[in-house]
């Protein structure tokens, strides 16, 4: 007896967003089925990889992933042209980890100055990150809209706390936003519901729904993204039916586990094949979660999760 | 018609703890009365764990009401000494047992004071591995706890069945297996009765919405015979639900979660809010804080 290959039942549409400049863009979104399940469906646009750049030279990082940047760390424009230049990167996101309040709590026309800078230098599609403090957020990355005018630059992360005040600016500049909330897939459909009364277009609104470490919680977040994904295409939520963000590289490297050395940790195995396996292996069950935004950092790691989308997405008619 | 057990006599409430901590009678008093003229059946007197002087907190507390009010109290404590204090304190109407677990400790001290003093007992479904998982485990707790309650001499029509309703915000998993086991109880045990923290299910939402929740969840409910519920009873249109005065509504939202669905655009305001939360409650749409205005 032949075997009936049981086959989801899909009702929604991800909203393809585009995103990046004018006559550039790259277009996201548009999956009509889960996660590389091609047999079901549609995923028109591949997920791609958004290489870090830091607005100062990183200071806590292991050397195994400061050292391919250890040459244009401090200069981010020279960082963002090597990530695209060197290694293919093909959307670049900005964290502006140093406007910190806790950190060296650069100034907001600073701040803005240096993404100005980057979105002139890049052609591919340039996110601009905060710090996650609502305040200081609001008031950097509002200049960040203003500095960047007609570059449809991807601004988050937007929270609760900020969204007004963002996502207004960023309508005012049309700019792309990203709806961050933690963990929690209830608070992702209130957010964007509430973005959406903002009048913010459908095609300017990405979801990120927080993704921790391999290790580190990334079950849940895996969960509420595999979450988003059902309720998007098989209950026709409306309001989760957007691409998403999973912005993991900076939880991956700030774990004990890729910072613990080969003679500290003997029992865990090499101290930079660790450290980029880590990053590979949460980028590989986010992309199986439904994410189509991989913000990464090891470049031998962001090539194993090319390899990894390239297999994924092959068909048998190829 | 569901038993309304009034849930605010709490020392949660900014009211009410610190008249139970300065033991002035007053405040409390004035809301027992309250709560009794809105229709409640039964008065909660929740003082939480009260690991120290809960004994005589209690004890005061039963006191305190009794001199102005005959409802039957459910004495809420998780503190086994406690809950002896306040069920020698009481002298009128038959008191219930707010909770017994199956955690072995709550078990062991909880099932003798039952018979011993003539009480019901609310059988929560906490088990020794804490929150059941889902409607197969929450039928195995109950099986359990009706078996060692009968094994010690209480009947099971003195067992009230608690299937732990949970935030609708945490896990909607969780609210469906709370249904589909009560959907259950009355083959799994017909003589059981049944009750509900039916506020938690509303926990974590904006407190203008939260009655919204309520009422819907009590109907959905009261498909199954839901025999009483711990409830807001300052809510008026809740109580005016248990009590069975709202059998339109009732039937809307029965057909719904029978499959029939009416059409939106033939409801009106208040039979579409039930609408949209009956939906939100079954997980067809997924629940956000703007559930009824989308």
């Amino acid at each position: 007896m032949a075997i009936e290959i049981p086959n989801a039942a899909y009702s929604g549409k991800i909203k393809e967003v585009p995103l990046g400049q004018e006559g550039k863009t790259i277009t996201f979104g548009g999956e009509t089925c889960y996660p590389f399940h091609l047999f079901e469906g549609a995923m028109p646009h591949p997920p791609k990889i958004a290489m870090e750049v830091y607005d100062r030279a990183p200071e806590e990082w292991p050397d195994t992933v400061m050292e391919p940047f250890a040459d244009v760390a401090g200069d981010p424009v020279a960082w963002a042209n090597k990530c695209i230049d060197s290694y293919g990167a093909e959307m670049i996101m900005l964290q502006l980890a140093s406007i910190d309040p806790n950190a060296q709590n650069t100034s907001a026309d600073e701040a803005a100055a240096i993404a100005k800078k980057v979105s002139d230098a890049v052609d591919v599609p340039l996110i601009v990150w905060g710090c996650t403090n609502v305040d200081k957020d609001t008031e950097v990355l509002k200049a960040v809209c203003e500095a960047c005018e007609g570059k449809n630059v991807i601004i988050g992360p937007v929270q609760e706390g900020n969204y007004r005040a963002i996502g207004a600016t960023a309508i005012g500049y049309k700019h792309t936003v990203v709806a961050s909330t933690p963990i929690d897939i209830n608070l992702a459909k209130q957010l964007n519901i509430l973005l959406g009364n903002l009048n913010v277009p459908d095609d300017k609104l990405l979801i990120d729904p927080t993704t921790g470490a391999l290790g580190y919680g990334l079950e849940y977040c895996y969960s509420v993204m595999e979450r988003i994904r059902m309720a998007a295409l098989t209950q026709e939520d409306e309001r989760l039916q957007f691409p998403i963000l999973a912005n993991f590289a900076k939880e991956v490297w700030k774990t004990k586990e890729v910072k613990l050395s080969s003679a500290e940790a003997p029992l865990l195995g090499d101290q930079k094949k660790r450290g980029i396996l880590m990053e590979a292996m949460t980028a590989q069950c986010v992309l199986l979660a439904g994410a189509d935004i991989l913000v990464m950092r090891h470049p031998e790691a962001i090539s194993l999760v090319k390899e990894a989308i390239k297999d994924l997405m092959t068909t048998e008619e190829g | 018609m569901v038993v309304c057990i009034a849930e605010s006599i709490n020392i949660m409430s900014n009211t009410i703890g610190p008249a139970m901590k300065e033991r002035n009678p007053k405040p409390i008093q004035e809301m027992a009365k309250v709560l009794a003229d809105s229709g409640a059946d039964y008065l909660d007197l929740n003082i939480g764990p009260a690991r120290k002087g809960g004994d005589e907190l209690m004890d005061w507390l039963v006191k305190t009401v009794q001199e102005v009010s005959d409802l039957p109290l459910s004495l809420d404590t998780t503190n086994p000494v406690a809950m002896e204090a306040g069920l020698k304190a009481i002298a009128k109407g038959r008191p219930l047992i707010n909770s017994v677990s199956l955690q072995p400790e709550r078990l062991e001290k909880g099932i003798p004071m039952v018979t011993k003093y003539n009480a019901d007992v609310i059988g929560l479904l906490w088990g020794k591995e804490g929150m059941p998982r889902d409607a197969n485990e929450r039928a195995a707790l109950a099986v359990d706890f009706i078996f060692q309650a009968n094994e010690a001499g209480i009947a099971t029509s003195d067992i009230w069945i608690d299937p732990i309703a949970t935030p609708i915000c945490v896990d909607i998993n969780q609210v469906l297996s709370g249904l589909e086991f009560m959907s259950m109880l009355s083959e799994i045990a017909p003589e059981a009765k049944s009750t509900v923290g039916l506020s938690n299910i509303s926990n974590g939402v904006p407190d203008d919405l939260r009655l919204y929740l309520n009422r819907t969840y009590l109907m959905m409910l009261m498909k199954y015979g839901l025999y009483s519920a711990i409830v807001d009873a300052y809510d008026k249109e809740l109580i005016a639900i248990a009590k069975g005065e709202r059998p339109e509504y009732l039937k809307l939202v029965h057909n719904i979660m029978d499959g029939n669905e009416p059409d939106p655009a033939s409801l009106d305001k208040a039979e579409l809010e039930h609408y949209k939360t009956t939906r939100v409650l079954l997980g067809k749409v997924l629940f956000s804080n703007s559930w009824l205005t989308t």
